[in-house]
């Protein structure tokens, strides 16, 4: 594992964070706000899987699946919540 | 000229690095992971459905939640999965004493998630808020606590794998219960990061 690179994920994830938690709190809920946090949680999770799990070495059997668990995941709940702004 | 020459002589050598078959640590407990990511997929689920028929009830809700709580949370999983990489990245280079300050490190963050979530909680309660308030309350008590037990399982396997490193336990060559431990507290980690927005903030 490269030290810079976990420091670099470290950062952009706190980043990512609070401007979540930030445009959380200032914009309303609409269809632009529910997609922009769950890209921001699927950039999250994939900088997790990719370089903290360290799968971006590993054939993709195994990345596929948790990089395809979050991409479901975010889309069934963009899908019930476009269900809901409809 | 030698710099563009010892650039393209290093450019393939990383390119050409072989993928590994298996996933870091021992195979079990990737079985384990996907197992409870689809325990938690059901329950992400579950929740943004029932949502649907119940929209007033959960958004007048989620504006009683301390979503500033959630985001400090959120920020302290996030450094304690960041300590455990780190952790590995010491053992990889033969730093083992430096390796387990990392895991102690991570340690204290999951302690202190666990702080934050029973001052959030016991606020809760003192407002006579609880499982059975709505349903809005039995799913952010039940989706809650549910990810609490796995951070403390997380605790309980890093505070194992801990002991072992100051004790020696784990080498540069061997140090596959360390890459275990690490890949669970990872997915403790991963499961937040989607119930965060989706429970505290997503209304």
């Amino acid at each position: 594992m490269n030290r810079s690179v976990l420091n670099l994920v470290w950062v952009a994830l706190m980043a990512a964070t609070l401007l979540t938690w930030g445009v959380g709190k200032t914009i309303a809920m609409n269809a632009t706000f529910v997609m922009g946090v769950l890209v921001l949680a699927g950039l999250k999770g994939w900088l997790i899987i990719e370089e903290f799990m360290a799968l971006r070495r590993v054939r993709w059997f195994w990345r596929g699946l948790l990089l395809g668990w979050l991409m479901l995941t975010l889309f069934v709940i963009f899908f019930a919540y476009g269900l809901s702004l409809r | 000229m030698s710099l563009i020459r010892s650039t393209f002589t290093l450019l393939p050598s990383r390119r050409i690095r072989p993928l590994q078959h298996n996933p870091p640590g021992d195979l079990a407990i990737w079985v384990f992971i996907l197992a409870e990511l689809v325990t938690f997929f059901a329950l992400f689920s579950a929740y943004a459905f029932a949502r649907l028929s119940h929209r007033e009830l959960f958004a007048e809700m989620q504006k009683t939640l301390d979503a500033e709580a959630g985001m400090i949370n959120t920020l302290l999983l996030i450094t304690g999965s960041w300590c455990v990489a780190q952790a590995v990245a010491a053992i990889e280079r033969h730093r083992n004493r430096q390796s387990g300050h990392w895991l102690l490190a991570a340690i204290v963050a999951g302690a202190a998630f666990l702080v934050v979530k029973y001052v959030e909680y016991a606020a809760k309660f003192a407002q006579g808020i609880d499982l059975s308030t709505n349903l809005f309350y039995a799913f952010y008590f039940s989706l809650t606590a549910f990810h609490a037990m796995h951070v403390l399982l997380g605790m309980a396997i890093l505070c194992f794998v801990w002991r072992k490193a100051m004790q020696g336990g784990y080498s540069a060559a061997d140090h596959r219960g360390m890459e275990t431990a690490a890949s669970y507290w990872h997915m403790v980690d991963l499961v937040w990061i989607v119930l965060f927005p989706l429970v505290y903030l997503m209304r």
